[in-house]
């Protein structure tokens, strides 16, 4: 710990932020990274911040800590909500990748966002927020991106095949899923910044409603509509499947949400393609996390119980495609 | 079968049940996380043991009617990718369905798309 409050200090100093550590307290940060919750406390006031730093297990979809913060930095620029940026790692850091932003205060675990009753308010509102915090992402200029991996519906099932394919553990049901995907034809929409997991976890509540998006590991530049259907991925209901965005929020509402903020039109069977992507997707990073565990250095329990969900995903794939699922 | 009870499926019901009961709630909320998790792979065991090799025989069948010539999960993944069959075919939509339903017996039969379709 002490270790870890040096390294805080000296990136903290880095922009000039002078104080003292204290408090430093472990978050659930996401497969590739560790996040800290601590104070700095000096003569002009207390603060509480969060260091996001990368856990050295990346995961070949994520990006760098380091891109994260800039993307995040002008996602705020642009009004959506997210965590303000404090302080980002630089060459010769101790922490050679990470960052520190201002903590956003509110609940990111979804079964408490979804069944806690001080979020009753916040859950009725809180489909339309997420269309129009989603709107906003997408709007962001990709100008300052060159980093960020861009990628067409068709490169991004190529890829995902790939990654499938090494792990030769051959499923029926993810050879159909990439069959069937392959003879969609997706409506061409001009490429945008797309945050890549924007679900229940990934989000900030507090009883009034949305305060942040987090955990911007797999942001990429591709097909908006991305974001939308992953949102509705069957898996992120957490039994509430009734409720398809999220287990808390209508697609309806998602959707008006959105257009409050975009022009581009919604097609509600445009975002079922992605749903359905979305879960062979959600199949792979699964898949990911399993073969970690069973080739990785470290045991994780964790892990070990993920290779099982991927039958969840497959019944959900095969209820969207051809059992007419929602 | 030479081994005594309790039997393997006994074995680990008991130890998903001490760590129910005994374990879970006296440990740190991350811990208490990953507890919860033991329990259900131990569960997951569990039903395998006990269902495992039936299902592995209905699987089979099922693939085996739908090559002609093989059995194999392998072989049905090999069909489909290669364009064998058609997406449309109404026999491999079912038997994708079977298959799968009887895989989530096992992984999770609490999971709500699965129990919507067995009720």
């Amino acid at each position: 710990m002490e270790e870890l409050k040096r390294s805080i200090s000296e990136l903290l100093l880095s922009e000039k932020i002078e104080g003292k550590i204290s408090e430093i307290t472990p978050l659930t940060g996401g497969a590739s990274a560790e996040t800290y919750k601590f104070k700095v406390t000096n003569k002009k006031k207390v603060s509480l911040m969060v260091l996001r730093k990368g856990s050295g297990a990346t995961s070949p979809l994520a990006i760098s800590k380091k891109d994260e913060a800039i993307i995040q930095n002008e996602v705020f620029q642009q009004g959506a909500p997210v965590a303000e940026i404090i302080a980002i790692s630089k060459e010769n850091s101790l922490l050679k990748d990470a960052y520190i932003m201002k903590l956003v205060e509110g609940e990111s675990i979804a079964r408490k966002v979804l069944r806690d009753k001080r979020f009753s308010e916040a859950r009725k509102n809180l489909a339309f927020e997420c269309g129009q915090a989603l709107a906003k992402i997408h709007s962001v200029s990709l100008d300052a991106f060159s980093k960020v991996p861009r990628n067409d519906p068709k490169e991004l099932l190529d890829n995902l095949y790939l990654t499938y394919k090494q792990f030769k553990q051959p499923l029926p049901v993810f050879e159909y899923t990439f069959r069937w995907l392959r003879e969609q034809e997706f409506i061409e929409i001009e490429p945008s910044l797309v945050h890549g997991d924007f679900r229940l976890g990934n989000i900030i509540v507090n009883e009034k409603g949305l305060a942040a998006v987090i955990d911007w590991e797999l942001v990429n530049i591709g097909n908006p509509i991305q974001d939308l259907g992953w949102m509705c991925v069957n898996s992120w209901r957490f039994g509430n499947d009734e409720k398809v965005v999220g287990g808390f929020g209508d697609l309806k509402d998602l959707i008006k949400g959105y257009s409050s903020i975009s022009d581009l039109h919604i097609n509600e069977s445009e975002i079922k393609k992605w749903q359905v992507f979305g879960s062979l997707r959600w199949g792979v990073i699964c898949l990911i996390q399993t073969f970690s565990h069973l080739n990785g250095p470290s045991n994780s329990v964790e892990r070990a119980a993920i290779g099982r969900r991927v039958s969840e995903t497959e019944i959900d794939m095969i209820n969207l495609m051809y059992l007419g699922g929602k | 079968m030479i081994f005594d009870r309790p039997t393997a499926y006994e074995l680990l019901d008991s130890v998903s049940i001490f760590l129910e009961e005994k374990i879970k709630n006296e440990l740190p909320k991350h811990l208490g996380f990953n507890v919860q998790i033991a329990i259900n792979v131990i569960n997951i065991v569990k039903r395998e043991i006990r269902e495992g090799n039936e299902i592995n025989e209905s699987s089979k069948k099922i693939i085996l009617e739908m090559l002609n010539d093989q059995e194999t999960t392998e072989a049905l993944a090999e069909a489909i990718k290669e364009g064998q069959i058609d997406l449309e075919n109404k026999d491999l939509q079912k038997a994708l369905l079977e298959i799968t339903k009887m895989k989530l017996s096992v992984d999770n039969p609490n999971y709500s798309s699965y129990k919507n379709l067995v009720d």
